[in-house]
């Protein structure tokens, strides 16, 4: 096979920012992109940083960003992204400081981890000798999310996290949702409060992108979305982002669409108006010709709808039995 | 600079978890140390489960028997006594911390048969066992705000007056040195399967603990037993779960012919490792690997999609990516690999090792509840009960035992030796010896043993430690020194290669997974006993030990 460029980020201790090294890297058959570092480290430049350790996907430790997205070199083939793309361009995950080339410091996410108490709290009644006594489904929802190997992937492709570094992140949410589903823990409600809270569970906006790049097929979008409804379910409807959830809501169930103008109000209340941002963003939309309609009609086919609606609540009702 | 505490725990997987949970709870103060951060150690890599007899009709005097009948007879059986009558409780003790253990209809914690074992008595979470304990300890050790030194490499126990007092360690992020001061010290640094070429272990599993306590002059136990899994994934040698085989799969020769049948009739597929491993070697040797290359097949297909993606979802996504084959369509094409130190630092049923004031758990030690071959879902089981014993015994350790002081002169030295490496500007490179090592050790040291064959390992590793004297790192940062990491990790590779080949020479019999085609007969008269190793200067000295044998007289063993 021919030898493929290969640029790796590199930047020092104590840089503010990297530069672009190339190297040339034989390909052999279902060479993997963590193979290709090895080789680099071992063959041509001792001084390259960056973590690994199980080679098998189950560590977490080699996420980065290979080719413009968060992935592990460990399980990426190199010989297919390098033809998509003519080569192969690594760097360090993104919303975290780069310690050295493509070693990132992780306490950011470890920090959003502990902050959603990821430990189950025990009932204060009903603590069995031996074990919890619950059926297997119960637990499919849970598993799917502890899956999480901890690799920052969704946190460093994260849209939320890149303009408010408070925000919790998608690892730390899915990980908050795994004792919401917990027959056995016994804070439901308060660790609905506490995730409830700016910088939390309504602070996603819903882009997909954690979904989209976890290697262990966590999907912590849905983990989140799920949370929400639990959230509603226990009455925690304060603030703008569960205001916002109902509002659109209702009017989808009145009129079949959104109704923009009622539903920013609702969300924001008296602050859509005092809120000097909002009043430009207003401004601007104004302007282009892009302000919601004030006359909210129903739209054609509306039942259609609702039926749908009615659907959607019956299958949550069967999923949560 | 100085960090003082009660016990320090090194390594920071299951055992190590576990341990620092207990000492903690017991009243010590507790710092972790571990070369990768505690969620990425190589417990979570185990897949299949963790043993236990919790149904009303298992019992675990059957367990027991069953691992004594594993081991060859060479565990301990005092030892192997406690990993199973422990068992239980500590599946239960899991659950109740969060584990998410699979769960039949009905609510009761789900079995899978294992090797070697006469019920189905494995527990699991899918093929994530190892993970999802790890993750649920890990949990714990937040909730109980265990002190952790993240990316911190131990490089040397510190010893003062034959009493272990420490550890020296390397900041991996910040590239200072420090003096880790302990009343008493855990090694649970896990196994050493890197020093082979073919491994299922992580890059970091170089049993850097056990090399630790023996250049300190800790003795080490029956390092001569490693143990080759029968399902590596071909030509990378990462784990394909037991699991597979639990859950039904086949064993397939080139011909398409279920061989395990001509080499454990009863129990096939579900023979222990070291008899399927030397199956699988058969065949390939003998020509019936799959299209004459040196693999056979593990066929997963019949057990439907369903099943294989609800039981064994990470194996049958490791198939896909590693080698483009789907399990649900094709067999798999695996070869035995290098999977799990039986041997490691001897230490009694509470970690005590002969060194006042050190104690080891996990992989890197050995109690012996293996014996020469372990079964599948006993390693777990090992790290939690005996992690937990050993938490218990650091902790009443260290109220009675003084303060420690000294140890600035070691910190000084190792100082001096990492600079030394740091500006050393020619040299070898860390990653030929490396290459060699692990092939000599695969090649000569493997399933199949001669003594004509260790012998020629044995010079080759002697060779190898001459010219690692002259190591290149190449690398003169103190930062995120990945190369100088590696440099270190063979060293403690090239003292262990030592240890495993000297042992595997002097034991002139087959037990368990040591298989000398020269001495090719189990041999109770002279050889029903531990190997020691000490260290003498640079060369390794051997005693033995007595096996204790409290209730299962030995026996012949077939399957």
């Amino acid at each position: 096979m021919p030898p493929i460029t290969v640029r790796v980020h590199r930047q020092n201790p104590g840089e503010s920012k990297g530069r672009k090294q190339q190297y040339s890297v034989e390909l052999q058959p279902a060479m993997t992109v963590l193979d290709v570092l090895h080789r680099v480290l071992a063959d041509q430049d001792p001084t390259l940083s960056f973590r690994r350790s199980c080679r098998s996907a189950i560590c977490g430790s080699c996420a980065m960003r290979i080719n413009g997205r968060a992935r592990l070199a460990c399980n990426t083939q190199a010989a297919g992204l390098a033809a998509r793309d003519g080569s192969l361009l690594i760097e360090p995950l993104n919303n975290l400081r780069v310690v050295k080339d493509l070693a990132v410091d992780m306490s950011g996410f470890w920090k959003s981890l502990k902050a959603v108490r990821p430990a189950l709290i025990e009932r204060k009644t009903e603590v069995p000798k031996t074990f919890y006594a619950i059926p297997g489904k119960e637990f499919h929802p849970l598993s799917i999310v502890q899956d999480c190997i901890m690799c920052s992937a969704c946190l460093s492709d994260c849209t939320v996290r890149e303009v408010n570094p408070e925000y919790l992140g998608p690892a730390a949410l899915a990980k908050a949702f795994r004792f919401i589903g917990d027959p056995r823990d016994g804070a439901t409600r308060s660790r609905l409060e506490l995730y409830s809270k700016p910088n939390g569970m309504w602070d996603c906006d819903s882009c997909l992108m954690c979904n989209e790049v976890c290697p262990m097929g966590v999907k912590p979008l849905d983990a989140i979305l799920r949370m929400r409804e639990a959230a509603l379910d226990h009455g925690l409807a304060q603030g703008p982002g569960p205001k916002h959830t109902l509002a659109f809501y209702d009017t989808v169930v009145r009129t079949g669409k959104v109704n923009e103008a009622s539903t920013a109000l609702r969300s924001l209340g008296v602050k859509l108006v005092t809120h000097p941002g909002n009043l430009a963003v207003a401004g601007r939309a104004v302007l282009r010709g892009k302000q919601p309609r004030l006359r909210h009609r129903k739209l054609r086919g509306h039942d259609q709808i609702q039926r749908l609606i009615r659907h959607v609540h019956a299958t949550r009702r069967g999923r949560t039995e | 600079m100085t960090v003082k505490r009660d016990v320090v725990v090194v390594g920071a997987g299951l055992a190590g978890m576990r341990a620092a949970l207990e000492a903690k709870a017991r009243g010590a103060q507790v710092a972790v140390l571990s070369k990768v951060h505690p969620v990425r150690s190589h417990s979570g890599a185990a897949q299949g489960g963790i043993n236990a007899a919790i149904k009303p009709e298992d019992k675990w005097e059957n367990h027991w028997f069953d691992v004594v009948k594993g081991s060859d007879y060479l565990c301990d059986q005092d030892a192997a006594e406690i990993l199973c009558k422990e068992a239980a409780e500590n599946i239960y003790e899991l659950d109740r911390m969060g584990c998410l253990w699979t769960r039949d209809e009905h609510g009761n914690i789900a079995q899978r048969p294992f090797g070697g074992q006469g019920y189905a008595r494995t527990c699991y979470i899918a093929d994530m066992t190892g993970h999802f304990i790890q993750h649920t300890l890990y949990e714990q050790m937040i909730k109980n705000d265990i002190e952790v030194f993240e990316e911190w490499f131990a490089t040397s126990l510190v010893t003062a007056n034959g009493r272990c007092t420490g550890v020296v360690a390397l900041s991996i992020l910040e590239g200072r040195l420090e003096y880790f001061q302990a009343k008493a010290t855990l090694l649970a640094t896990g196994g050493y399967a890197r020093a082979y070429r073919t491994t299922s272990n992580a890059i970091a599993n170089s049993g850097d603990g056990v090399a630790m306590a023996f250049r300190a002059g800790a003795p080490l136990e029956d390092m001569e037993f490693m143990q080759f899994h029968p399902t590596g994934l071909y030509g990378i040698g990462i784990l394909v779960t037991e699991g597979a085989r639990g859950e039904g799969a086949y064993l397939l020769n080139d011909q398409g012919e279920r061989f395990m049948k001509r080499y454990a009739p009863e129990k096939m597929e579900l023979a222990p490792r070291d008899i399927t491993s030397r199956a699988i070697q058969t065949e390939i040797d003998e020509g019936r690997g799959i299209a004459g290359k040196p693999c056979v097949h593990l066929d997963l297909r019949h057990l439907g999609e369903k099943k294989i993606m609800e039981r064994l979802p990470q194996i049958t996504s490791l198939a896909r990516s590693f080698l483009g084959v789907d399990p649900v369509k094709a067999p798999i094409p695996i070869q035995p690999t290098a999977h799990y130190s039986m041997g490691g630092i001897a230490c009694d049923v509470d970690g005590q090792t002969p060194m006042p004031g050190l104690f080891a758990a996990g992989e890197c030690a050995c109690v012996s509840v293996h014996g020469a071959n372990r079964l599948g879902g006993n390693s777990l089981l090992e790290t939690v009960v005996y992690g937990r014993r050993a938490g218990r015994a650091i902790a009443a350790y260290a109220k009675k035992a003084p303060v420690a002081d000294g140890g600035q002169e070691a910190l000084a030295k190792e100082e001096a030796r990492i600079l030394e490496l740091l500006a050393r500007k020619e040299g070898e490179r860390t990653s030929n010896l490396r290459g060699e090592l692990g092939d000599v050790m695969t090649g000569k040291v493997g399933i199949f043993r001669t003594g004509a064959d260790i012998a020629a390992a044995i010079q080759k590793v002697v060779e190898l430690r001459k010219r690692y004297s002259r190591v290149l790192v190449g690398n003169g940062e103190r930062v995120f020194n990945v190369a100088l990491i590696e440099a270190l990790e063979l060293g403690s590779m090239l003292d262990i290669a030592l240890c495993i080949a000297t042992g595997a020479l002097a034991r002139t019999e087959s037990r368990g997974a040591h298989s000398r085609r020269d001495h090719p007969q189990r041999d109770d008269a002279n050889w029903l006993k531990h190997t020691i190793y000490h260290r003498h200067g640079e060369e390794v000295a051997l005693s033995h030990a007595p096996v204790r044998i409290t209730k299962f007289p030995p026996q012949e063993r077939k399957y």
